[in-house]
Parts: structure tokens; sequence; C-alpha cells
């Protein structure tokens, strides 16, 4: 997995790249920690590259979510496609984080 | 089931006592000359070593060594009968001393000496005559490494024979083969189950029950995760369900029951997927709920169709919202249920196979296997494509209904 954030006033786009899974969590908290230091209104996960996501990928979006509430911004997921999709659509986190 | 006993547990020591354990360490010294023996046995006293033991050559070193099993060894080289060359040599060919440190006295500075006496297997120099802090300093970081190296040993035996308990328990967990057959006689299929952990333990369960005399309810789970918090996660589940049992007729409201146990004590971020129908050996039908498991396969061996699993998982929101669903089950058909390492695994040419390849592989399978080897044929036809390990746990379950055989009614 890799990521980039690009955080143009308070909005910040996540683009991810690669699979996102269990051994990426390290990671996946880093990225939550940066994200914490901007003070946002929305966050968006730009999915469109990555071509696999596994339930504790799902987890971490969870934990994002979960941050993004407590620190009232909010956050989306857009571009999911393939597997990504039918993960989201299969476990309805799609209706959490549209 | 073995408990375990004291003695794994006195088998981890703190640091704190490597000092004390240090000290007690039983030290050999070997030199012809009494002299010498006496001033290194008085360098080592003086340093707090308490437990000192005396050979004066080569073969007595090694009867001392049988008897008294010291924890290191410091070893003159040029002595009658047995020179130091040779007790290392003999040292080393026994399983028992190949890695007792021994420290060798060396008055030589020549790198020749210095060669040879490694290559017989001395474990370090010290020089001589004896420089009293350089021996201390050597004896004692030999030792150190020693204690060290034999806690982490004692460390990971006594982990390994933990996990080993535990693995027990949690196939434990799981129906007995006994349990299946006795279960397939009575309600008139054959079952196949396959469970695998990619560590010792596991997130995920699977499980079979009796609702009634003529329905069985048959669910899978995959915990969020694998190895051990995953593993202790499928105990806290299955406990759960074992005290739910006014809902097992009824997927969803099983579901909704589960998850409104399991949602308020799972951490953040873990959750479970899960599939759980309850199949009617009368109607043919098999009534199910999804909470975000992969989409289980029926089969005839000719057509294929999906039953839909999707809903929010196990343990994340307080309104998941299941709701029951209809479909037929019918004698000569296969219920294929499965864990996502079946989809999502990398495969040797780094593709990953998808439901669309789970699918086709199924098919596969189902043209060419007996029927009630379903399960096993998906796997081998699996395996082919994924040699080696998985990173994830492994769960497939097959329930193929037998064709009702003339007069055995339902």
């Amino acid at each position: 997995m890799e990521y980039r954030v690009e955080n143009t006033g308070g909005r910040a786009v996540v683009t991810f790249s690669g699979d996102i899974t269990f051994s990426e969590n390290v990671a996946f908290r880093q990225m939550l920690k940066e994200l914490s230091e901007g003070s946002l209104t929305e966050g968006v996960f730009e999915l469109s590259s990555v071509s696999m996501v596994d339930s504790a990928g799902l987890g971490m979006f969870l934990i994002a979510k979960e941050q993004a509430d407590k620190a009232g911004w909010k956050l989306s997921v857009s571009g999911a496609q393939g597997h990504v999709a039918s993960m989201l659509k299969l476990t309805k986190l799609s209706n959490l984080l549209s | 089931m073995r408990q375990p006993s004291e003695a794994d547990i006195g088998e981890i020591t703190s640091l704190g006592t490597i000092e004390d354990k240090l000290l007690q360490s039983k030290i050999l010294v070997v030199d012809d000359m009494a002299l010498m023996r006496q001033m290194i046995g008085l360098v080592l006293s003086k340093a707090n070593f308490t437990n000192v033991v005396y050979a004066s050559d080569g073969d007595e070193a090694l009867e001392t060594i049988k008897s008294e099993q010291p924890d290191i060894v410091v070893l003159d080289l040029n002595m009658p009968r047995m020179n130091g060359y040779d007790v290392c040599r003999a040292l080393r060919a026994s399983e028992e001393t190949a890695r007792l440190p021994v420290l060798v006295q060396s008055a030589s500075e020549a790198p020749e000496e210095r060669v040879e006496v490694f290559e017989a297997g001395a474990t370090d120099f010290v020089s001589k005559p004896i420089n009293q802090q350089e021996l201390i300093a050597r004896v004692r970081m030999h030792l150190e490494n020693k204690l060290l190296i034999q806690d982490l040993q004692g460390f990971e035996r006594h982990m390994r024979r933990e996990l080993v308990l535990a693995r027990d328990m949690q196939l434990s967990l799981l129906p007995s083969e006994d349990d299946q057959a006795t279960f397939s006689e009575q309600y008139g299929f054959s079952m196949e189950a396959v469970y695998r952990a990619s560590f010792e333990l596991g997130g995920d369960l699977w499980g079979a029950w009796r609702v009634d005399d003529t329905r069985f309810g048959v669910f899978v789970l995959d915990m969020t995760g694998h190895g051990v918090g995953s593993a202790l996660n499928t105990f806290r589940a299955h406990a759960t369900m074992a005290r739910i049992r006014d809902e097992r007729a009824d997927p969803a409201a099983f579901l909704s029951k589960l998850n409104e146990q399991l949602q308020p004590v799972m951490a953040l971020g873990q959750f479970c997927t899960m599939f759980y129908g309850v199949i009617d050996t009368v109607t043919d039908s098999i009534t199910y709920a999804g909470a975000g498991a992969p989409r289980p396969i029926i089969s005839n061996g000719k057509t294929m169709r999906t039953l839909d699993s999707s809903g929010m998982p196990v343990g994340i929101s307080d309104n998941p919202g299941y709701e029951n669903l209809q479909d037929q089950l019918v004698p000569g058909e296969s219920l294929f249920c499965y864990s996502d390492v079946l989809l999502e695994a990398t495969l040797e040419d780094g593709s990953f196979l998808g439901e669309d390849g789970l699918i086709g592989l199924v098919g596969d399978a189902a043209g060419a296997s007996k029927p009630g080897k379903l399960v096993s044929s998906v796997l081998d036809l699996f395996f082919e494509r994924h040699p080696g390990e998985l990173e994830d746990d492994l769960t497939a379950v097959g329930i193929f209904r037998k064709p009702k055989t003339k007069g055995a009614g339902a």
C-alpha cells in the first residue's frame, strides 16, 4: 500500500494504491496520525488504484471513520472498483462511508 | 488437557535474576599448575563467583565436566596426558557439550596458534599471564550470553507449548468428525470441512447445530486479522453463540442477537464477517442471513449460483439491520461456504482469484469431483495455483444434500 495526502483548505484527499491489508496496519495508522494533525473539515479516501482490500483493511476504514466522527470531519471513500467495490458492498460499509 | 506446570513458568527468568544466576554459575578451572589454579580461583572468588571446581589435566577435565556439568570452562593449553586442543575437540564432538563455553588461556600472541585454538572449538581467549579484569570480563560475558540464550530458549519452549495447548482448545470449538457424521446421518447429507490456521491460532470459526428434527443450522465466521488476537475473539464469539438458543431457527434474529452481545465489547476496528443458514430438509430450502461473509456458492455439478450474504459485519454497528433471505437447497445440490482467503490470496502468477475466479474453480471442481467431495476438489485446484503457506486462515465447509432414495421419505 502507498498513499499520498493532499490537503487543500481543510479538505484532504488521500490517494491510495496497491493492496490495503492486515500487514499495512502500521502505515495506515501513520496516515491517520498525519490526518489528525491537519485541521480537516472533510477527508476523502480515493481508492481507484487499490486492487484489493481485506477485512483488516476495512477495519482500518472503520477506525478512520471513528476518528473523523470524533474530530468532527466527514469521511468518504471514492473510486472503489472491482474487489474493493464488492467488499464495500458486501459488508455494507459503503453505507457508512459515503 | 495439560496445564502449564510451575516448571514451565519457572523457565522464564527476569533480567533481574540474571546476576544471581551468573554468580552461582559453576566454573571449571583446568590447569596442571596448582599455583595457577589457586590464582584463577582467587580472582574468581574476589569477583563473587562462589561455585568453582578444578581439574589438573585434560583427562580429569573431561571427567569433571561429565560429573559436575559446569557452565563454563577456563582451560590451559599445555598439559600432560591430554592437552587443551584435544579437550576442546572432545567437547565439541559430544552433543551435550557442543555449546559449552570454553575460554582458553594462551600466552602466545601468534595468530597461527589462535586460529588453531578456534578451529579446535574454543569459544574465546584469555591472555596468560592472567589479567584479572580481563578474565572476569570474559567469564561474565560468556556466562551472560549463555544464560540469556537459555532464557530465550526456555521462553520459546514455553510459548510453543502454550500455543499448542491453545490450538488444541481452538480446534475443540469446531464440530468433530464424529459430530459431523452423526449430523450427516440424521439429516441425509454429507459434510466436508477444512480448517487451517495461518499461524498456530486462527481467526476463523465454523459450526453446525440441530434446530429441530428436520432443520439444522450452519455458520462460518471470520474475525478481522489473524493470530492470537483474532483467536481470542473467536472464543468470545463461540461462547456468546452457545448462549443464543431461542433464535437459532431465525438467522437474521440470531445475527442481531450476536451483534447485540459482541458489538459493545469488540475493540474499534475489530469485527467478524459471518454467514448463517438454516437448512430445511422437508421444504428443501435454506433460510439465511449474511454479515459480509464471502458469498456461499450452491452447485448441482453443472450450474452454480451465489447466496447474497451482504450485511454489516458483526461488532460494528448497534443497528446492523440483518434480513433473512431464502433459496433452495435440493437433494443433489452442494452448499459451499468459505473464508475470504480463497478470494484474496496472492496466486503464483501475482493475481488473486476474486469471486468470479473462485466460481470458475468451483465449476471445474464440481464437474470433475464425486458428489460430496467438492471442498477437497476445490482446494486441490486452488493449491495448484497457490503452492505453499497461506497468509490468512482458511475455512471451507461443504454440505452436499444426498439424492433421496426411494422410500426414504424426507
